[in-house]
């Protein structure tokens, strides 16, 4: 009888440590997510903005403006949340459904952005579209973009546009005026 | 002598799953209390498809937060709001000038004086980093770059934050089927 109880208790695992690991992958993995890895892209403001007496020098520049076809549906980020929030009358955090945009590289309009980077790396790879090197005379360097978002266009449509812009290989990126807030 | 075995064998005590708890709390608090990311605010950025990766980023570097409705925000504290502030220029450049020579003076560390329009400006080469939700309209940044030009300010560089994932369409992906 004694031998069979013996057998018995050796049979019992201990569960304890096993859950306390499942546990502990559980709240690292749930961690894990708060830290996504973020990137950057480089972009230039004017140095001269705001100075009262500059004679701004005439720069050769592509220009490249990001039109709004449709600004789209605004849709609550919360599934089945509002899109107001009724205590303090102000917008939850929402996202915009059928967002339409397209872009204009001088006269020649883009509707997706694979074909606008193709282009760019062509103009890219062109030496007479070089210009001479302010800082380092006698150097030719990539013309500069001017980037001119319509109003209307999100963060996403111009980081998407100027991701697009670098990987066509220019360095030298810019950003025209602002046409107002969506009306 | 059995009596004494049973009373020795009750002493032992199993440290294990204390050892496991502290572990797990460890963990827990190292990953959320991470110091670096105190300067962001949550929110979803554009999907990067060509950028460089963030990696390594300096501890104090002048970080600005847009959401999706103006505000403008640094560490957890709101500098310009337009629903509160009024949607001009001129206030957000006010509103801003406090901030921007806040971090000229404390911050950053690479600048130098040029002579910019016959005027003495002392210009920042470190760059600011602009995050915005992917869904804040551009105005908003816009209105930023314009506080950055200021003269007082002349902050000159920006880099774009941009996120590996797209985390919207990760946490509804009902509304992009």
């Amino acid at each position: 009888m004694s031998h069979l109880e013996d057998a018995e208790e050796e049979a019992k695992t201990d569960m304890t440590p096993m859950i306390d690991a499942v546990f502990l992958l559980i709240i690292f993995f749930l961690c894990i997510d708060f830290k996504t890895l973020e990137a950057k892209l480089p972009a230039y403001l004017p140095k001269d903005k705001g100075s009262q007496s500059t004679q701004a020098e005439p720069v050769e520049q592509l220009s490249l403006k990001i039109v709004m076809d449709d600004f789209g549906q605004k849709e609550p980020r919360r599934r089945g949340g509002q899109l107001i929030n009724p205590q303090t009358g102000r917008e939850n955090a929402y996202m915009v459904l059928g967002h339409k945009i397209h872009w204009m590289l001088g006269p020649k309009p883009y509707q997706e952005i694979e074909r606008l980077v193709t282009d760019l790396e062509k103009i890219a790879q062109d030496p007479s579209r070089r210009v001479p090197d302010k800082d380092n005379p006698g150097q030719m360097k990539l013309m500069s973009v001017v980037i001119e978002p319509d109003s209307g266009t999100t963060y996403g449509d111009v980081a998407a546009t100027v991701d697009a812009v670098s990987k066509a290989g220019f360095s030298e990126i810019n950003f025209g005026g602002g046409r107002g807030p969506r009306k | 002598m059995a009596k004494s075995s049973k009373a020795s064998q009750e002493v032992d005590m199993d440290m294990t799953p204390m050892i496991d708890c502290v572990f797990l709390l460890m963990i827990f608090f190292v990953l959320v209390i991470d110091l670096s990311q105190k300067d962001l605010e949550d929110l979803i950025l554009p999907k990067a498809q060509y950028a460089v990766p963030d990696e390594a980023p300096p501890d104090v570097r002048p970080v600005i937060n847009i959401a999706q409705d103006g505000r403008m925000v640094y560490r957890k504290n709101t500098y310009y709001d337009p629903v509160v502030d009024g949607e001009t220029e001129q206030v957000a450049k006010d509103k801003l000038r406090t901030l921007l020579i806040e971090w000229k003076e404390e911050i950053v560390t690479d600048k130098k004086d040029e002579v910019i329009g016959g005027r003495k400006v002392t210009v920042v080469d470190d760059p600011v980093l602009v995050r915005a939700d992917k869904w804040t309209e551009w105005h908003w940044v816009g209105l930023f770059m314009t506080a950055c030009s200021q003269p007082e300010a002349a902050f000159w560089k920006l880099e774009l934050a941009l996120s590996e994932e797209d985390k919207e369409q990760k946490q509804r992906p009902d509304a992009f089927r």
